[in-house]
């Protein structure tokens, strides 16, 4: 522009800075991002809705089914049966939210304004896996604190339950990797919600979860018994174990597939999400 | 109503939102066939007020017409009269463009068939043909704002509001809306351009209104606005800028005492006013050369619309005042 | 209309008909909100919609195949034992329930859409063009209404492949078709008024929570008897329980008068609830420009 007078302005002093750009570190990034991601979530409600959707799924499952199942079903009590599941929806719930908070940031942009930063290309995942446990771990702790207001225990000691908290969370990271997949392939908001909540009901329903595998009819059986649902429900129940000893027993023949299935996901997940991004990079 | 020929007429404005005073007294006319442009620094009440008269808030008081309608008591016919173009397009991105024109025909009364007829016509004009019947969210920049604008053709409009109608666009497509904008011109229908390119305001405009803080702060045409800012003034520049001091004592008279002391060390070249316009240039050079000093350039200039933003409206341009409409705009303000 | 030399350049593109029925500089008030105007104006914007759901593939899937999935694994897990219970098939509860909460599911898409819309500066768009200042919100209520029924026949013919087949005769047949529009269409209004006053997460959770509530708690998942006792009255008189119950009625056999008076009722206080806010709220994105 240019000067009316002679004298030419000396730059603004403080518009330009003048310190040496701060050093970036991984995880004060990792840090920030995935608060951002958590602090609204205390104040907009979907801590709230969080907690209620654990609720739901546990009286939704429990009440209209504890007579029709509750005769058929080998432990001690339909609580103890059913409370593997319950937890599971629950998870599965939370990870939806991650998908749909992943296909809102992906439609607004704002991924694309990360990856131009010096920030490392995982970190933003990172957060969101984050942000993603986070609400896992209210899922798993309410739908458990549910599961001992109907009956259900932990039977099998500390290390088991132990065990039953991480495979949850494993299984939890699992579904959020995928969801959050999902949100960052479709870019679609609108329609990744209710695109997951109706697998997640059709899968619980088609899983031990409800019922044993014999009373389904036979030529189902081999696909619900194999289903990841199915074993995720196989080792959880028999982490918590039972006062008789018909729960399954703590072997890794039961939580191998289980844990296959969890690893599984994650890999296949993590591999498409590195394909997506490197393709929308080009 | 005796303005009933003036395109637009506001008069005395006033908006508040809660305590903050968006609008304090807002006051000009438009003639069919004007372009008028609308400048203002960012939180100036230029947003407030293209969403006042295009029926989207009421004022708190004053009176507006568009084409005759007044914005509060005949809303409808407002809504007749305009078209209205936001800074960012306002399409259904998965219909195609065609699609789009045949909705915004038929919303406004064409029979289906006009409708097609008139939607094909547009994208032919607007150069559209080939991209027609794909979804709009596969067009580039250029080509979803001429869709845009396409789409507020379809029933011929009297007042169009641009909103900074080219900014991300490249230059052809700029150069695209601004034969666009003289066609309106031609067509006798009044355009209220709103742009943060001054130079585009310069370019268009018949006449420019300056907005700060609420109310109208200078009208008039881009000349009248740069006269009252300073004028024409002479610069020049020396081939050896350590050549300064000698050029201004060769200069003498001519140079006011003011500019003289402002000259420092660092300073290339010396920038002083033009009372005469081209006989001061001719004396200046005259001066000069008889002092033998080498020249890199001579001039006379006029001062840029910019520097007549900056002078009306102070130091505001730099995101000073919190726009009070914020609070009730999304990110992306359609208006 | 067209002129009748070809002016070249943009000029031709100024050359517009002026819109019909309308007069130019008319000092009279405009009857912008005349009733002819909305049923076209509100068609348009219907077909604008529709058209939109029509491209998108996740919304088709949604609609059509989840509802399918969901209503065979219902049928598989819960269908023997409903029998066992009542001596008739679970579908007649179960076709009903999986219409229901694919069209409830749906009302979330259109909801999600608005709020996008908003932001985008669509909705204030087609609030400065001259129509009839209710076709916006009837299009998309139309819209969804259109959806239900869609999947409603789809879930349908999943169901006649299962073993449902209707026994009460072709008028209680198109009738039963309609049902779940009723309460689909108010819980719909629900949603978007809910959509347009509060932030873009909540709506999808807090709208699926209620689903799932509603279709737990329903005569189409297990019979009524199945419920623990004090549960029982609120599961017999919530609204998905009045319409799956009316269509058994119109479908195999029962009561249809009362239950259908009852869905009616409900999706009526539903709609009655909603419409103020629901119109304001659309008034106040739509002038969000």
């Amino acid at each position: 522009m240019i000067e009316h007078s002679i004298v030419s302005a000396a730059p603004r002093p403080a518009t330009v800075p003048h310190a040496a750009r701060p050093v970036v570190s991984t995880v004060q990034q990792w840090w920030v991002l995935t608060v951002r991601m958590i602090t609204p979530t205390l104040r907009n409600g979907e801590l709230a809705t969080q907690i209620i959707g654990s609720v739901v799924f546990t009286i939704g499952y429990y009440l209209p089914l504890k007579q029709l199942m509750g005769a058929v079903q080998p432990l001690s009590s339909y609580a103890q049966y059913l409370t593997p599941l319950i937890v599971l929806q629950a998870i599965w719930f939370a990870a939806i939210s991650a998908a749909f908070r992943s296909a809102t940031d992906s439609v607004q942009g704002i991924n694309r304004r990360f990856r131009a930063m010096p920030i490392a290309s995982l970190t933003p995942l990172a957060s969101r896996m984050t942000a993603s446990m986070y609400r896992c771990c209210v899922a798993l702790a309410v739908s458990v604190a549910c599961g001992y207001v109907i009956g259900f225990r932990f039977h099998n000691g500390i290390v088991y339950a132990a065990g039953f908290v991480a495979l949850a969370l494993l299984i939890g990271a699992a579904l959020a990797f995928i969801g959050d997949l999902i949100g960052i392939a479709t870019q679609n908001p609108e329609a990744t919600a209710p695109l997951m909540l109706v697998p997640q009901l059709t899968l619980g329903l088609a899983s031990v979860g409800l019922q044993p595998v014999q009373n389904f009819p036979d030529w189902i059986q081999g696909f619900v018994r194999n289903q990841p649902l199915s074993q995720w429900v196989y080792g959880l129940q028999a982490l918590a174990g039972d006062s008789t000893d018909k729960a399954p027993e703590v072997t890794w023949s039961v939580l191998a597939p289980g844990l296959a299935w969890a690893v599984g996901c994650i890999l296949v997940a993590v591999a498409l999400h590195a394909m997506v991004t490197r393709r929308r990079r080009r | 109503m005796n303005s009933s020929d003036k395109a637009v007429v506001v008069a005395g404005i006033k908006k508040s939102f809660g305590e903050v005073a968006a609008l304090r007294n807002v006051s000009f006319e438009m003639n069919r066939g004007e372009v008028l442009g609308l400048l203002g620094p960012n939180g100036a009440g230029k947003t407030t007020t293209v969403n006042i008269l295009s029926t989207l808030i009421t004022p708190d008081s004053g009176r507006a017409l568009i084409a005759g309608h007044d914005v509060v008591s005949d809303p409808a016919g407002v809504r007749r009269s305009l078209m209205l173009t936001g800074q960012h397009v306002a399409l259904d991105d998965l219909l195609t463009g065609r699609e789009n024109l045949l909705m915004f025909g038929r919303l406004q009364g064409l029979k289906k068939k006009v409708a097609k007829e008139r939607a094909h016509e547009l994208l032919e004009q607007f150069d559209l043909v080939d991209a027609g019947d794909r979804a709009v969210s596969t067009y580039s920049g250029g080509m979803k704002r001429r869709i845009d604008i396409a789409c507020g053709l379809v029933v011929r409009p009297e007042v169009v509001f641009l909103d900074e109608p080219t900014t991300g666009l490249d230059p052809r497509s700029r150069q695209a809306i601004w034969e666009l904008v003289t066609d309106f011109k031609e067509a006798g229908i009044a355009t209220l351009l709103t742009t943060q390119y001054l130079e585009e305001a310069d370019l268009l405009s018949d006449r420019i209104i300056v907005i700060d803080k609420g109310t109208v702060i200078a009208e008039g045409t881009a000349d009248q606005l740069k006269e009252r800012t300073g004028g024409t003034y002479c610069e020049i520049v020396p081939r050896q800028p350590s050549a300064l001091p000698a050029m201004a004592a060769a200069l003498g008279t001519m140079l006011p005492a003011t500019i003289r002391a402002t000259l420092s060390e660092s300073a290339d070249r010396i920038s002083m006013p033009a009372p005469d316009g081209p006989a001061t240039l001719i004396e200046a050079l005259r001066r000069i050369s008889e002092a033998g000093i080498e020249l890199l350039d001579i001039a006379l200039r006029r001062p840029s619309l910019d520097e007549v933003f900056l002078a009306l409206t102070g130091d505001n341009t730099y995101g000073g005042d919190e726009d009070p409409t914020d609070k009730f705009q999304a990110v992306d303000s359609y208006a | 209309m067209t002129p009748a030399a070809e002016p070249t350049g943009h000029l031709a593109a100024l050359q517009a008909p002026h819109a019909a029925g309308g007069r130019h500089r008319s000092h009279k008030q405009v009857w912008e909100n005349s009733p002819q105007r909305l049923a076209l104006q509100t068609w348009v914007l219907t077909a604008r919609i529709l058209r939109r759901w029509s491209r998108d593939p996740a919304t088709l899937v949604q609609s059509l195949v989840m509802p399918a999935g969901f209503l065979v694994a219902l049928d598989i897990v819960l269908g023997s034992g409903i029998e066992a219970v009542t001596g008739r098939s679970g579908l007649y509860g179960q076709v009903p329930l999986v219409a229901l909460v694919g069209g409830m599911t749906g009302a979330i898409i259109g909801a999600v859409n608005i709020m996008r819309e908003r932001e985008v500066g669509l909705l204030s768009r087609f609030w400065v063009l001259p129509v009839h200042r209710a076709a916006g919100l009837l299009a998309r209520l139309t819209a969804d209404l259109v959806r239900i029924v869609v999947i409603t026949l789809v879930v349908l013919c999943v169901g006649v492949a299962l073993g449902f087949r209707f026994e009460q005769g072709v008028p209680a047949a198109i009738a039963w078709v309609f049902m779940p529009a009723i309460f689909g269409v108010a819980l719909s209004a629900a949603v978007l008024t809910l959509a347009l006053y509060s932030s873009n997460t909540i709506v999808p959770q807090a709208t699926e929570i209620v689903i799932a509530l509603l279709m737990f708690f329903s005569i189409g998942f297990v019979p009524l008897d199945q419920y623990p006792g004090w549960l029982q009255p609120i599961v017999e008189h919530q609204p998905v329980s009045y319409t799956i119950e009316a269509m058994r009625g119109l479908s195999l056999e029962g009561p249809i008068a009362e239950p259908v008076i009852w869905t009616v009722v409900w999706s009526a206080g539903i709609a009655a609830v909603c419409a103020m806010p629901l119109m304001i709220g659309y008034r106040k994105a739509s002038k969000r420009g």
